[in-house]
């Protein structure tokens, strides 16, 4: 029964783009060593390729000659719940979808949203890890996968503008920017959320946070299911339409900038006129514009080096707004990791991962990759501009026992603020 | 006067010792330290109410790693929050040997 709802799902996915992309794939295996999971552990079954098999198989005892043929034959198995339930941890607990893998797929096949689509069979089959699942509940019921119900939402921002002495516009209609925190930075980070109201005010933003759309996080995308993922997105897309804003601007998450920027345009309507971006590009902007200025060299002392986040760099383009503020920040001191940009090894926590406690084990191996480019650097601070890799680096830095800072890119920057 | 005092106990546990009404700098420092420090903490509140440190107990519960808090009357109802893959063990004993036992176990 689970099989069937996978099969449709996998089957329902597979139009012309995808099935195109299934065939081009020659097995090559390039994908493998691109993956950090399969660097890490050396397990064949984390290979990119390993983890869209069983979209290729349905596509192919469905739709192709031979694909039926091995079937007949024996040569080929249907799909089991059994299959389901081993690659269900494979593809959630060995893969964040950050897509190294397409940068190197001579056939340019993107790996990435195909996983994210067999994610989508495993939704609908009902074979999410149970820990994830309790997750996307809870923001289903609550609004945010991390308890940030609407008090908590509350009493936090109260308590942030009243220690951290900042303001914190709420529901101000016919603000320019709606600011749009994860329940990370709200419940781990505070820091953030003060640093960013510091910002925006620095820059003489008409800005305001919204009671309604308060949790950019998107767990149903985690999840790979289309109707979650368009609720959670809808939830901050009426808070926009409702304030009237020009601009919804993600914070420090590196998913929800990916669901909010580029997949709601392609599952679902977009707020017209409304342009989204993320903190560092707005942050970016600010400094090009002279918007805010920043104390040259505030951070020139030990070694600083930048995490490139998966959906915020690679995919989101913002790779030169980072260099440009450590560049003022610690112009002697900054030094890039390797590879990095685009090319960045992802931090291991990211695509609802770190929410899943089995996968802990591979989610710490991972991570080493990351230790030996961060020693290699001769980092003492590690920067990032994602809230979810900040909490993956944070805890391996304590898991590993590791002498090396963990900072925020928004937090620096306000730290670094001219009056 | 800072309101809290932050000492080692021994390796890989710290003291957080609350000395007096906190201020916001205080908090502002107390959430610096909890962002950066990796190990457990013991939480010794001797000498003041459990009013006086409810609220930024409850403030601080997501921020906190594997803690152990003695020496006031807290209500454990108070630090109760969701559990998930961020949050960690923080719970409330009589005494300060009770508490160091339970925070060398975790």
């Amino acid at each position: 029964m689970q099989t069937k709802k996978a099969m449709d799902t996998f089957v329902r996915e597979t139009g012309g783009y995808t099935a195109a992309q299934l065939e081009a794939c020659t097995r090559c295996g390039m994908c493998a060593e691109a993956c950090h999971f399969y660097q890490a552990t050396g397990n064949p079954e984390y290979a990119p390729v390993w983890k869209i098999e069983l979209l290729k198989r349905a596509y192919e005892q469905r739709f192709t000659l031979a694909g039926k043929a091995k079937l007949a034959l024996g040569i080929d198995k249907p799909i089991s719940d059994e299959d389901l339930i081993h690659y269900s941890k494979i593809v959630y607990e060995a893969c964040t979808l950050c897509n190294k893998c397409s940068m190197v797929c001579p056939m340019g096949i993107q790996l990435g949203p195909l996983i994210h689509e067999v994610r989508a069979g495993f939704s609908e089959a009902g074979v999410v890890p149970a820990d994830l699942m309790a997750a996307v509940n809870k923001q289903v019921h609550e609004g945010s996968p991390l308890g940030v119900t609407d008090d908590v939402y509350e009493n936090r921002m109260e308590w942030v503008a009243d220690e951290w002495e900042v303001e914190l516009p709420m529901d101000v209609k016919g603000a320019d920017t709606l600011v749009v925190f994860s329940s990370i930075e709200i419940m781990k980070f505070p820091q953030n959320i003060a640093a960013i109201a510091k910002i925006m005010h620095a820059a003489g933003e008409k800005w305001t946070l919204s009671t309604k759309g308060r949790e950019v996080v998107n767990f149903g995308f985690y999840e790979g299911n289309l109707d979650r993922t368009r609720m959670f997105i809808q939830r901050v897309f009426d808070a926009a339409k409702e304030l009237g804003v020009k601009k919804i601007v993600v914070t420090e998450c590196g998913h929800a900038y990916d669901a909010l920027r580029w997949t709601a345009a392609n599952i679902m309507e977009v707020p017209e006129g409304v342009e989204i971006t993320h903190i560092v590009g707005l942050i970016g902007e600010y400094l090009r514009t002279g918007r805010i200025k920043l104390k040259a060299g505030a951070f020139d002392q030990d070694t600083i080096t930048f995490h490139d986040a998966c959906k915020i760099q690679r995919r989101g383009g913002h790779i030169r707004e980072p260099r440009e503020i450590l560049g003022i920040l610690a112009p002697h001191a900054f030094k890039e990791m390797s590879p990095n940009k685009e090319e960045s090894v992802c931090c291991g926590g990211g695509g609802g991962v770190i929410a899943i406690k089995e996968a802990d084990p591979v989610r710490y191996a991972a991570f080493e990759l990351k230790i030996k480019q961060m020693q290699k650097a001769g980092a003492k601070t590690v920067v990032m501009s994602c809230s979810n890799c900040r909490l993956q680096f944070v805890d391996c830095v304590q898991h590993f026992d590791l002498d090396v800072e963990v900072a925020g890119l928004s937090q620096m920057v306000a730290d670094a603020l001219e009056e | 006067m800072a309101a809290f005092t932050i000492t080692p106990v021994e390796k890989g546990i710290f003291r957080c010792r609350h000395t007096g009404p906190m201020s916001h700098e205080d908090v502002r420092s107390l959430a610096s330290f909890l962002h950066d420090y990796r190990g457990k903490l013991l939480v010794d509140l001797r000498g003041t109410s459990g009013e006086e440190c409810v609220t930024n107990l409850k403030n601080f519960r997501p921020m906190m790693p594997t803690t152990a808090i003695f020496g006031t009357n807290i209500d454990p109802a108070a630090l109760e929050i969701e559990e998930s893959y961020y949050t960690h063990e923080v719970r409330v004993f009589e005494t300060e040997e009770e508490a160091l036992t339970w925070l060398r176990n975790q």
